[in-house]
């Protein structure tokens, strides 16, 4: 069965039931009960986490491993207690972007990722040290960097 | 704000479920034991609000604010080491391989 959304980026958004995800915490500070991934920019890596009941609420999201190969998550103790994920085996991991004009300046939160397993989401805390609040998503090739 | 002074091992009780115990003061650090329902999540107040900014600022975004190309076709590459680290090719491994 298929579900119809307002988005005030997309207009009327037709899902599937099977795509909505439920977030039973919400996101930290914005809430959201219930959310849906959006394949918005094809190629890029870039999804929209949209909230399924707010028109307004949307983050684009990327998967962390797709742009960090050394990412690691080590989901803190509490949240571990809260959401009865361990890990994030089986599970999809996604991070929040800060879009900006300049690619460059575009940064991922590697501190606080999404984990969604079987309809359920949580954003939960990772514990892992290199796990910056504010990644830089691209970097210049090595002899950019040199020349500029 | 209500402001309350406890002892170490004194309690507070908020709503019929939420306990904190005040577990011990070792000069200008206190140590709380907070136990709370499953669910109810609790933070460390910076790092709630650093998410929480995080969060709000991700929410701006408007819907042509994503690279409408995959950026490894531009001037940019995905950042594939952390950021500041040069990157290494086979090659560099090769040349570097006596």
């Amino acid at each position: 069965m298929s579900v119809t959304f307002q988005s005030i980026r997309f207009g009327a958004v037709e899902i599937q039931e099977e795509d909505v995800i439920e977030f039973p915490f919400g996101l930290i500070g914005l809430g959201g009960l219930r959310y849906t991934l959006l394949d918005r920019n094809p190629g890029t890596g870039f999804l929209w986490l949209h909230a399924v009941d707010e028109p307004a609420l949307a983050l684009p999201v990327v998967s962390p491993h797709e742009f960090f190969s050394t990412f690691t998550l080590e989901i803190a103790p509490e949240d571990q207690e809260r959401t009865g994920l361990k890990d994030a085996t089986g599970a999809q991991l996604y991070v929040t972007v800060r879009a900006t004009p300049n690619p460059l300046d575009i940064t991922a939160n590697l501190r606080a990722p999404l984990v969604i397993r079987e309809g359920h989401g949580y954003q939960v805390l990772n514990m892992d040290e290199d796990a910056s609040l504010q990644a830089p998503l691209f970097t210049l090739p090595v002899e950019q960097r040199i020349a500029s | 704000m209500l402001i309350l002074t406890r002892r170490p091992g004194e309690r507070v009780v908020i709503g019929d479920e939420i306990l904190v115990t005040v577990m011990g003061v070792s000069g200008h650090t206190v140590r709380l034991g907070i136990a709370a329902p499953e669910g109810v999540p609790i933070y460390r107040e910076e790092i709630w609000l650093a998410v929480k900014e995080e969060n709000r600022a991700a929410a701006e975004a408007s819907a042509d604010a994503l690279p409408a190309t995959p950026p490894e076709t531009g001037t940019a590459q995905p950042a594939q080491t952390p950021a500041g680290e040069p990157t290494q090719t086979p090659a560099d491994e090769q040349a570097a391989d006596p």
